[in-house]
């Protein structure tokens, strides 16, 4: 494995509708290791991820996915390299559960037993084989949120940029899909609003607030009673792996 | 071909021929075949009917339907929006401002130089082009929202110039106009054809190549872009494809509308929203459709003829509510 950063942002300012969502930020990921954006609201936690994912330009700054500043990525080695779970919903008109997963994977190289092995494994692992071919725009949610994270799943890219991984699934399936996406071994990059759940799953965490950055390093370091109180606005502070919130501040 | 495209397909040809066979004129069926067939014993002037007359006309409004339903297609994917149809950026409003007030207005000698189709289709591109304008802003994506809405108000507005034109016009000539509005295959020849047909034959093959952009395009924007899809341009080309195929159509039979809206939901409970297997059943779906209605508007008042558009809006409005009732529980 090359020794060189996955991620390398470099005094990043990102604004939207004249206001600045991402402001003089800089951030390192190493290869191979799962690293949380937390913060609360209005942070510029997906703004972050939608300039990783290419889906909106930076006003200054420069952002490198191995090595390469992302703007000069060749689409068919992109596709390749990252991949992205996003909020945003489609229309997904006329689409099935497996028509879904497999559209993740055009520009693949893939022989088409390759491709049916992934897509197999992968609606195995999120719960949706024996519904494969239900209609995608009638299914909850939680369902729709496995199915993209099924897409993800068989692309299965050297890069994971994840926006809220865990949104609208049960507890049983957070730790089914989260432990799926590590044991993979993947850079992953996601945001996460339950901190019990970063804590368990990231290696590294950036605390961001109001588009600045505040604080990297491992969750025990980071989620300290000063950040908690400062940016997270609650009393509380991460012990033995999990949050315990004593009250919020007015 | 996937079944439902291969007996839409069968049952299309059939409804070619007898678009090619049914008619005003009076004939028995062994000179209507050797009228095809142009054996020597054929009377002459069925088969001036049937060559020069009916079959273009059938080709054209088959083209004509082929095309509108992949605009919409493309349009109800690339705006992720089900009411979403080929006219959605005023096109059909433009060329319809342009030929009355063309009819209405201009001398006579100016129609007649330049024909009525190719002024509608001028105005039909002149309407693209405002919605183009107003929904460009540099760097952005188009949204789907802002075409939709740029598209509503330069509807507005021509049909608004369309109206006006009418009621100031002589009444003697708005006959003409209306008649123009509500669509018509009468009168055309096979040098109307070529032009349709070549734009079809491109933007099909342009859409089967990108059959999986578009599949991408239906997961939603931000989604397609994580997928490597450059949407913004994709949409542009898309709209320029749809412009295209849209004002030619109307410059070959006027305003027909439903087909871009109607087929393309037909074809996705029939054949998925794939674009793979879409994309051929909408055009041979699109195409059927717009044969047998141009067909009963030939015969059911004959010898009148009804205008194309009026009759399609009565067929079209029962499927539509069951299409309505069947995908309404999805948005």
């Amino acid at each position: 494995m090359p020794s060189d950063p996955m991620v390398q942002i470099e005094g990043l300012n990102v604004s939207l509708g004249g206001r600045p969502r991402v402001r003089d930020f800089s951030l390192t990921v190493k290869r191979g290791s799962f690293h949380g954006l937390l913060g609360p609201n209005g942070a510029g936690k997906t703004t972050l991820l939608r300039v990783l994912y290419r889906a909106r330009a930076a006003d200054a700054g420069l952002v490198r996915i191995a090595g390469t500043p992302i703007n000069d990525w060749a689409r068919p080695d992109w596709t390749r390299t990252v991949g992205a779970l996003v909020q945003e919903g489609g229309s997904l008109q006329g689409l099935t559960i497996r028509d879904v997963v497999e559209i993740g994977l055009m520009n693949l190289p893939l022989s088409p037993e390759d491709r049916t092995a992934r897509m197999d494994e992968a609606l195995h692992l999120t719960g949706l084989h024996d519904m494969a071919d239900s209609e995608a725009a009638l299914l909850s949610g939680g369902e729709r949120q496995r199915t993209h994270i099924a897409q993800i799943l068989a692309r299965d890219p050297a890069l994971h940029i994840l926006d809220e991984p865990a949104n609208h699934l049960d507890l049983c399936y957070q730790i089914l899909l989260l432990d799926a996406i590590r044991a993979r071994g993947s850079t992953v990059i996601a945001t996460f609003h339950d901190l019990t759940l970063a804590a368990r799953y990231c290696d590294t965490v950036t605390v961001m607030h109001e588009g600045r950055h505040v604080a990297t390093g491992r969750p025990d370091e980071v989620l300290t009673r000063k950040i908690m109180r400062e940016v997270f606005r609650v009393d509380g502070a991460l012990e033995d792996g999990v949050m315990r919130i004593t009250g919020a501040l007015r | 071909m996937r079944r439902p495209t291969f007996i839409t397909t069968l049952v299309l040809a059939l409804a070619i021929l007898a678009g090619v066979f049914f008619g005003t004129a009076e004939a028995s069926w062994s000179d209507r075949w050797a009228a095809l067939m142009r054996t020597a014993d054929a009377p002459r002037s069925l088969s001036l009917i049937l060559w020069e007359w009916r079959l273009p006309r059938v080709l054209a409004v088959a083209t004509v339907g082929a095309s509108l339903a992949l605009a919409g297609v493309m349009m109800q994917t690339v705006l992720h929006n089900p009411l979403a149809d080929p006219y959605l950026m005023g096109l059909s409003s433009g060329a319809s401002a342009a030929a009355v007030g063309a009819i209405l207005w201009l001398p006579p000698w100016v129609a007649a130089t330049m024909g009525v189709p190719l002024i509608a289709f001028l105005g039909a591109l002149l309407a693209f082009s405002l919605t183009l304008g107003l929904s460009f802003r540099r760097g952005a994506i188009m949204a789907p929202l802002v075409v939709i809405l740029a598209g509503v108000a330069v509807s507005l507005m021509f049909q608004s110039l369309t109206a006006f034109f009418l009621y100031v016009g002589d009444p003697r000539a708005t006959r003409s106009a209306l008649g123009w509005l509500m669509g018509t295959a009468a009168g055309t020849g096979w040098r109307d054809l070529w032009l349709p047909v070549a734009a079809l034959a491109i933007v099909t093959l342009f859409a089967g190549v990108r059959a999986q952009t578009l599949d991408a395009l239906l997961l939603g924007d931000e989604r397609a872009m994580a997928l490597g899809v450059p949407v913004r341009r994709f949409r542009l080309i898309v709209f320029g494809a749809v412009a295209l195929l849209a004002g030619l159509s109307v410059a070959t039979v006027g305003i027909v509308g439903f087909v871009g809206l109607i087929v393309p939901h037909m074809a996705r409970l029939l054949a998925g929203g794939r674009h793979r297997a879409l994309i051929p059943l909408a055009l041979v779906l699109g195409a059927l459709v717009l044969v047998v209605v141009d067909l009963l508007c030939r015969v059911v008042l004959a010898p009148e003829e009804m205008p194309l558009g009026v009759l399609l809006a009565i067929f079209a409005a029962p499927p539509f509510i069951l299409i309505l009732r069947r995908v309404r529980h999805a948005f």
